[in-house]
């Protein structure tokens, strides 16, 4: 395949390649996160199944980097062929480009429920999602280096809202509420991996953004450093959650971060609520969650049909838009996240180790040294 | 069967859904090629050659002819050819010693009449040809141009001219002529010398502590300037003719072991591509070399500074100056460099620092205070404290508009004053800003027009907007202002939000001369970040920014 299909070539440094992982996990998970993990824990211990999910999603991280860093300079739609051999491959990268487009539109659409909810009650979906996509539109035409610069500049405004509103909320915080630890087990701490499991997809972006790195391979310092922080600011999120509000009061929630910071309030500051400032920087993680995920698919069609990207962007936009009115509700959206989550699992956790297997015994690709 | 098909049917959804989805293919589809063949209908009417000159240009009577050496004739093709215009003088003389006449010629109010006097004049017409030479200029015309370039006329910039065009051009441009009886060649004597104003503090970018040096409005003063600088072998200026009927010399600076020769070549080529009748100022040249014309972002920066000049070519930039226009361009610009000021540097670093931090805040506020003013008001008073709310509710009780209206009045007319106040006299323009600024703003919140709390809010954005050191770039800021007060209107805080992200892919999109705008922001870089928002002390800085790939990176050398 020809890489005119992408333009000129385009490099993203490292910490770009990290920085696109960040923004990529961090979407609708840091306002749902808490109560999914609640629900399926059931006890204070939420926060250990996420350290837990976190480590195998490294070493799921770990394994996919090692299968891409053996072909340097081509993303996933352009190796499986050599692996795997041509039907097999396109089916695969059809599947990859199928999630990317499903998750994408299940972000816009959860973004559309929690902003008629809690910003713009009694406007239509379509006004609040069509300048979202279109903007998206405009900067993924930009190309990944411009994604890659994006995403730079929203992170720290991110982070430091995030840690800002967390700690606010000490005033409510107790410790009691996380305890007893382990108080009931291992058994609670196994049964919420699989929940937040869903919350660390993301990495799988290195499948495409491993091509375009400068230094492809420090690529593993990328998607190492790429999900220890979610990691720890998930860990973060569900322990400052929990402690706010007990196990109790956040399984009863939809939105629980959003609650959290609903029911505290700190006199003498500009602002006395803090739900505001997470609403703002969760909507610039969509806008990254979606934009990438708009990138990558549409550079998947383009590579397997060798055709031009800038036609599968247009294209992507009206089919992204279509699946995510699918779901009649937030709970089905919902849902159609969760059902793609899970067959991130199988395609980014199961799929790269036996293609990584396959193709050492084949001895495909440069061996990394 | 027939349930999965009801199943289907039921999630298909409804027509309207599709109608949105074609809407959302449809408007971009029609956008994006609209400005893109805006772009290039833009660009191509200057860089491309005009296609015809029309009127076509009456060819000059002189073209081609040379002196002849007959005085007489060639005096008379001349006085026909610019015997017309008013301010060129024929001084016809006869040379001392010979009977050889001669004619200088000279343009009133551009010529240095002293040089002529004492230079010309004087020898010619008092010392003349000495008895032992004077056979000898019968032999060969060329020992005459000899002995008066060698011997008789003391002055430095001396040229013969055989073609009698080029002549008449540097005569009419402010060069003195002397045509000698016998000689086949015409000299052309001394420089232009029309009038100059003296170097001044520049009045666009003063500064408490600096050089109180501004360039003035002619070149050879101004590469005087850089000069003057300080002694500095890599300084190269390189000279180009621009305009295609009224010719101005621009210069090209650069540090020639510092500046990326990629960047130089690439300036140097769009400079030579420009196609224009007189490029008035430097704001012409910016405009026909920048990379994107729509966008609201300056991508060359214009400075009267010297010593802003010198530091971006320190850095590894390259700077243009222009014939007559004090101000200068530096290229290229990334944002962090139009809030940034020279004060930075000179002052210590703590200070620099401080100062930096807070005209980034100042950006900011000046960005999207009424827009975020307006979200609260209209959307979500909910989110803002109980209290400041409800005083807020209370003081806006009897305004009868929306805030978006409220914040438009108070918007518009302040950028009103303020560009009235730059026509204003100078005696009477701080008074005026007191009257419109204190008094209508008074008066409006007592006759229930807008609210105190807004008068606050454009206060404070309007002066904000005031900290921005390069005064393009707050003018940018107060477009965006209002994009941002309209989005705001439509979809509240999600709309802000939307268009602090549309303002950002747009920024990261852009370049300028292939240097990434955002950068040094993007990508990390924690040495880069040591002259951004903070500026670390000059003992830490020891490399040049790497975003515009100097050659030599280390910046003690």
């Amino acid at each position: 395949m020809s890489s005119s299909n992408t333009g000129p070539k385009e490099n993203i440094s490292t910490s770009q390649a990290a920085v696109m992982v960040i923004n990529y996990m961090l979407g609708a998970g840091i306002l749902t996160l808490p109560r999914t993990t609640a629900e399926a824990v059931r006890t204070p211990d939420a926060w250990i199944s996420i350290i837990v999910s976190g480590l195998i999603v490294l070493a799921a991280g770990w394994i996919l980097v090692s299968l891409c860093k053996r072909f340097q300079g081509k993303t996933w739609f352009q190796f499986v062929p050599e692996i795997t051999g041509k039907w097999i491959a396109f089916l695969l990268s059809l599947l990859v480009i199928g999630y990317f487009m499903i998750i994408a539109a299940s972000e816009i659409r959860i973004l559309a429920e929690v902003t008629g909810l809690f910003l713009l009650e009694g406007t239509p979906i379509w006004a609040i999602v069509l300048p979202f996509m279109w903007i998206g539109l405009y900067l993924t035409l930009g190309g990944i280096n411009c994604i890659a610069r994006l995403y730079e500049i929203i992170l720290p405004i991110t982070l430091v809202f995030l840690v800002l509103a967390l700690l606010l909320s000490s005033k409510i915080f107790d410790a009691d509420n996380l305890k007893p630890v382990l108080g009931s087990g291992i058994m609670p701490v196994l049964r919420g991996i699989k929940p937040t499991l869903l919350s660390f997809t993301g990495y799988e972006i290195m499948l495409v953004a491993t091509a375009f790195m400068k230094f492809p391979k420090k690529a593993t310092r990328a998607v190492i450093t790429g999900i220890s922080v979610p990691v720890v600011i998930y860990t973060f999120t569900v322990v400052m959650v929990i402690g706010g509000m007990s196990i109790n009061g956040v399984e009863k929630r939809t939105w629980p971060t959003l609650d959290l910071m609903r029911s505290f309030e700190v006199q003498g500051l500009l602002f006395e609520r803090f739900e505001s400032l997470l609403l703002v920087i969760w909507i610039m993680q969509i806008f990254s969650t979606f934009t990438v995920t708009l990138y990558a698919a549409s550079l998947g069609w383009s590579q397997i049909l060798n055709r031009k990207f800038r036609t599968f962007v247009f294209a992507l936009l009206p089919v992204m838009f279509l699946i995510a009115m699918i779901p009649k509700d937030v709970t089905e959206a919902f849902k159609l996240g969760d059902t793609v989550g899970y067959a991130s699992v199988f395609l980014f956790g199961v799929i790269p180790l036996i293609l990584l297997l396959v193709s050492l015994v084949r001895k495909k690709g440069a061996k990394p040294n | 069967m027939i349930l999965l098909w009801s199943t289907i049917l039921y999630y298909v959804p409804k027509w309207t859904v599709f109608a949105q989805a074609f809407l959302l293919l449809l408007i971009p589809l029609l956008l994006i090629p609209m400005f893109k063949m805006i772009r290039k209908s833009l660009n191509s009417s200057f860089s491309l050659k005009p296609d015809k000159y029309s009127p076509p240009r009456t060819k000059s009577p002189l073209e081609g002819i040379r002196m002849t050496g007959q005085f007489d004739k060639d005096v008379k093709v001349i006085r026909n050819a610019i015997g017309n215009q008013a301010d060129v003088r024929f001084r016809e003389i006869m040379i001392k010693g010979t009977k050889s006449r001669a004619v200088i010629l000279y343009v009133e109010g551009l010529t240095d009449i002293d040089l002529i006097d004492s230079h010309i004049l004087r020898p010619l017409m008092l010392q003349g040809v000495q008895e032992e030479q004077r056979n000898s200029f019968f032999h060969s015309k060329n020992i005459m141009k000899n002995y008066l370039t060698e011997q008789l006329m003391t002055v430095s910039e001396l040229q013969p001219e055989p073609s009698l065009k080029k002549f008449v051009e540097s005569v009419l441009f402010g060069k003195t002529g002397l045509i000698v009886e016998g000689m086949q060649e015409a000299l052309i004597i001394g420089a232009a010398k029309g009038k100059s104003r003296s170097i001044e503090d520049p009045i666009s970018e003063a500064l408490l502590r600096g050089p109180r040096v501004g360039f003035t409005e002619r070149l050879g003063d101004n590469t005087g300037l850089l000069r003057l600088h300080g002694q500095n072998e890599s300084l190269v200026l390189t000279k180009f003719e621009v305009g295609n009927r009224v010719k101005k010399d621009l210069v090209l600076a650069y540090m020639r072991d510092i500046a990326n020769p990629k960047l130089v070549e690439e300036v140097s080529s769009r400079i030579q591509k420009i196609e224009i009748d007189d490029p008035m100022e430097s704001g012409y040249i910016e405009q026909l070399i920048e990379d994107n014309v729509l966008s609201p972002f300056q991508q060359v920066h214009n400075t009267e500074r010297p010593d802003r000049v010198i530091a971006g070519l320190l850095e590894g930039r390259v700077a243009i100056l222009l014939d007559g226009t004090p101000f200068a361009l530096i290229l290229p610009v990334t944002f962090s460099m139009l809030l940034q000021s020279p004060e930075d540097y000179y002052d210590r670093w703590l200070p620099g620092t401080f100062i930096r931090v807070l005209r980034f805040l100042a950006a900011m506020l000046a960005l999207l205070a009424p827009a975020l003013y307006i979200s609260f008001i209209s959307y979500h008073p909910g989110l803002i404290p109980t209290k400041l709310a409800l005083s807020i509710t209370e003081t806006r009780q009897g305004v009868p508009f929306p805030s978006i209206i409220e914040a438009l009045i108070m918007e518009i007319s302040i950028e009103i004053l303020r560009e009235a106040g730059i026509r204003l006299p100078k005696p009477i323009g701080p008074a005026m800003g007191i009257v419109g600024g204190l008094i209508i703003g008074d008066a409006a919140v007592n006759a229930g027009i807008v609210s105190p709390f807004l008068v606050i809010v454009v206060a404070v954005t309007a002066i904000s907007s005031f900290t921005i050191p390069v005064y393009s770039a707050g003018i940018t800021l107060r477009i965006l202002r209002f994009t941002g007060m309209f989005s705001a209107a439509v979809l509240g805080l999600f709309g802000v939000v939307l268009f602090f992200l549309l303002v950002c892919s747009h920024l990261v999109r852009l370049k300028s001369f292939g240097v990434p705008y955002v950068s040094p922001m993007t990508p990390y870089n924690i040495s880069e970040w040591k002259d951004f928002i903070i500026r670390a002390p000059l003992k830490m800085m020891k490399k040049r920014p790497s975003m515009l790939k100097p050659n030599d990176s280390d910046r003690r050398n």
